[in-house]
């Protein structure tokens, strides 16, 4: 081989190991096909079409709907879950599932309080819908959406006793973050929710707090405003003074360089680094302060735009630089559904994705019913030895059963046809034929870059004697245990 | 006949959702004995261990027990689909996830199953909608093989017809399946969108069915007239169609030429089980007394009857099949309200 065919092959070898790199923090993980239609389309080109979800198409809300009731009628959490889940195995919008899952994490609620699977999916769909849009519409959008509402309670937030649970969180959690406002600031915040409620709210307050699903199933919940039980008076917040509603809370939010901050932090924590904890925040300067500073003057330009944000970051240095890749620890719901997407298990709706959804929740992530208002704490604290003990069983069980059409064909494309394969040998390149094996199960499982100490292990399965398919299959199992496999 | 006349009235509900033994959950069928009693296969929630069961009851909601719960073993079920019954009061459940077909008699002895997952001759993948001619031949809607078997009473196959595709004849992911009082058999095409219509004809031998494509009726749409992803099909002695317009949340009626006649988006009130539990559980009674449960909807979507049944409970949410009685009666399984609405056909 010339040295310019070499420089070639490693061009593409880079251009391959980045474009995985996208396709593992942009979405869910990708085939080799996958990421070389992608390389071929080039990588800004990859990233628009990322962004633009405006026709996703997944298997189907009918689909799913025949054939899981629960996931139909949504009295409990899990059904409405497995519908999302659905949707993240099976779309062709992985980044909008993400960004889903994003905010999610973010605007943390759960059955404990809302009680009503169905309203708990309205909240899924409303972040799918204005999740890559403007923030401020999000914001609002969040406002008036009854989980969160009924989750913070402003239902009981009024006109003459205010609750000030949601103005708290909107600013502590939600935008602006510890130490960039007063306890002033809250009280005249949750002031201008007053009336934010949902409608029916008595009879849906007695369902929820008995549980009740009598007579017929859960009834959704619906936002309505109470003129009558706003305080339109005159408040003071963040510095301004006006007769504000929950409306113009959100402008004021929207428009401080705390809140373009904290959620350019948010989105380097989940796409590009571990960040600590959000109640660290305040005092832990972030990782990479310029590459902050960048996303919250996109924030500014493009007028709260995500998309714009997102462009900016999945394009960006700091997001491509080789130091970012495997750096993550995946998320229980994102290592899970990058091996069902693999593994093509749901085709067609089954119960098994019952149990798939458990399996989540034994990994540590359970949703639609994260452990309070915070979220999940990522990073590293996915990881323990039970739910490492947990990721590792299910990706082996998921990945070893030949059975799934997905299993099937990358065994298939693994193996490799005919004896005595073992010199300068396929694809150009040079290797035996357990080297060539173990080079197509990387690729097969998302061009994934291993250590030494991986790629030996595989070799040592490659190179075993007795059925060439099981030892496959035992690659692929040993692979998706690799620290490798675990992180993105 | 001129469009929208109205043969359909709202008559009373029957049901209350319930985990196990009086109510239903998830009911997804339902067939009237001819001992008069009312016979609904639950498929519950989740993995079910607790809600299926065939509930049975009647027109006032006399509560007379369940059979047949949740297991793999004879007489058990996982995943119950559909119901029907033959000239000997036999009841016939098909199960989507077990791929079998279960025999009870009234009192819910298991008399026979028979059925297993493939697409050879008598196996199923995802076995759902059923019905039985007057000779007690047994029509199966094979889903996800997109063609229906013909078997005897005692399970032995007879003949099939259908293929996947979209052309006369051809289904894709069949559901509900009735024989109309002249024989001629009704399905409904799910993925299709649309009813299709086949003459019994005799049954043949050697894989020939005997049945003919003679029409189908419906297309894609919300509009009057229009189906989106039928789940059943009722057609009564002057060939009315009753169709549960499932995508639609809606049940139609068409004359015996397939022009459509009426709509009804469901009128649910309380049933007499509903109402005893708002007597005994009297704060949330009272609170649903004073709750507007049709309020004028502002939400995304809120053209989608889907959401719109979400939010009105009155609606019909998920109807599963149509079925008629002797005495006048249209029953339709509304799936995800737990309940069987029932209407009453006027001129009889």
């Amino acid at each position: 081989m010339g040295r310019q065919d070499r420089g070639r092959q490693d061009g593409n070898k880079q251009d391959i190991e980045l474009m995985a790199h996208l396709m593992r923090r942009a979405g869910f993980g990708a085939t080799q096909a996958e990421i070389e239609a992608c390389v071929e389309r080039g990588y800004e080109a990859t990233v628009e079409r990322l962004l633009d979800t405006g026709n996703a198409q997944w298997l189907g809300d009918f689909m799913v709907r025949r054939f899981d009731l629960e996931a139909s009628g949504m009295i409990n959490y899990p059904g409405s879950a497995r519908k999302w889940l659905y949707r993240m195995v099976t779309s062709d919008a992985p980044l909008q599932e993400k960004m889903t899952l994003f905010w999610h994490g973010i605007f943390a609620t759960g059955m404990p309080k809302v009680i009503n699977g169905r309203v708990l999916s309205d909240q899924v769909d409303m972040f799918r819908r204005y999740g890559m849009g403007k923030f401020d519409k999000l914001l609002l959008e969040l406002a008036k959406n009854p989980a969160m509402i009924v989750w913070l309670d402003n239902q009981d937030n009024h006109k003459d006793a205010i609750n000030e649970n949601w103005g708290r969180e909107l600013l502590e959690l939600f935008s602006m973050g510890v130490g960039n406002y007063s306890e002033d600031d809250i009280k005249e915040c949750a002031r201008a929710f007053t009336g934010w409620t949902i409608g029916n709210t008595e009879y849906m307050m007695v369902r929820s707090a008995r549980d009740s699903d009598w007579p017929y199933g859960r009834i959704d919940y619906y936002f309505e405003y109470r003129a009558e039980d706003h305080d339109d008076g005159e408040k003071t917040f963040l510095g301004q003074t006006g007769n504000f509603d929950g409306e113009d809370i959100i402008n004021i939010i929207c428009q401080q360089e705390a809140t373009a901050r904290f959620i350019a932090r948010h989105m380097y924590h989940f796409f590009v680094a571990d960040e600590p904890p959000v109640p660290a925040w305040p005092y832990t300067p972030p990782r990479d302060e310029a590459a902050i500073d960048m996303l919250a003057q996109v924030y500014f330009d493009s007028d709260y735009d995500i998309t714009a944000m997102l462009r900016a970051l999945l394009n960006s240095d700091f997001f491509k630089a080789e130091e970012a890749r495997y750096e993550k620890v995946k998320g229980p719901a994102e290592f899970a559904v990058g091996i069902l997407r693999m593994t093509r298990e749901f085709e067609m709706p089954n119960r098994e994705m019952i149990n798939r959804f458990r399996q989540i929740n034994w990994m540590g992530q359970e949703l639609n019913n994260p452990p309070s208002v915070e979220g999940w704490h990522q990073g590293v604290e996915w990881i323990d030895t039970g739910t490492l003990m947990e990721r590792i069983n299910f990706a082996s069980e998921q990945l070893g059963d030949v059975d799934k059409p997905g299993v099937r064909d990358m065994v298939n494309s693994i193996i490799v046809d005919g004896d005595g394969v073992d010199g300068d040998g396929m694809d150009g390149r040079n290797g035996t034929r357990s080297e060539m094996m173990v080079s197509r199960c990387l690729e097969q499982m998302g061009a994934l870059a291993v250590s030494d100490d991986t790629r030996d292990a595989l070799l040592s399965v490659a190179a075993q004697d007795g059925d060439e398919r099981q030892n496959v299959t035992q690659m692929l199992r040993l692979t998706a245990a690799s620290k490798e496999f675990q992180r993105s | 006949m001129s469009k929208q006349d109205s043969v359909l009235e709202y008559d009373l509900t029957i049901g209350l959702i319930a985990m196990e033994g009086r109510g239903f959950e998830y009911p997804t069928d339902m067939v009237v004995g001819r001992d008069g009693r009312l016979y609904v296969p639950n498929r519950a929630r989740d993995l079910g261990e607790r809600g299926v069961r065939v509930t049975v009851t009647d027109i006032d909601s006399e509560y007379y027990g369940t059979f047949a719960h949740h297991g793999q073993g004879d007489g058990d079920m996982i995943s119950p689909m559909c119901i029907a019954e033959d000239s000997r009061a036999r009841l016939y459940v098909t199960d989507d996830h077990t791929h079998r077909v279960s025999v009870f008699d009234y009192e819910g002895n298991f008399i026979r199953a028979w059925g297993e997952r493939g697409d050879g001759a008598g196996q199923f993948n995802g076995p759902s909608g059923i019905a039985v001619d007057a000779d007690d031949n047994i029509y199966i809607a094979d889903t996800h093989n997109d063609r229906v078997q013909k078997f005897t009473a005692g399970g032995e196959f007879i003949s099939e017809f259908g293929s996947s595709g979209g052309g006369a004849g051809e289904f894709n992911m069949p559901w509900g399946v009735t024989v109309a009082p002249n024989g001629d058999l009704y399905i409904a095409d799910w993925g299709n969108d649309r009813i299709q219509r086949f003459s019994s004809g005799s049954a043949g031998s050697s894989g020939s069915s005997g049945c003919e494509f003679v029409a189908a009726y419906g297309k894609s749409g919300r509009g009057d007239g229009e189906l989106l992803r039928p789940s059943g099909v009722a057609i009564d002695e002057r060939g009315y169609m009753y169709v549960s317009d499932w995508g639609n949340e809606r049940l139609q009626v068409f004359d015996a030429d397939g022009v459509f006649v009426q709509k009804l988006r469901g009128e649910a009130g309380l049933s007499k089980w509903a109402a005893n539990f708002l007597e005994i559980n009297r704060e949330e009674g009272e609170a649903r007394a004073k709750s507007n449960l049709e309020p004028a909807l502002q939400v995304d979507d809120a053209d989608d009857p889907h959401t719109q049944s979400a939010y009105i409970e009155k609606y019909f949410w998920g109807p599963m099949s149509v079925k008629l009685d002797d005495a006048g009666r249209v029953y339709v399984t509304d799936g995800n309200r737990h309940r069987i609405q029932v209407y009453r056909r006027t001129g009889n």
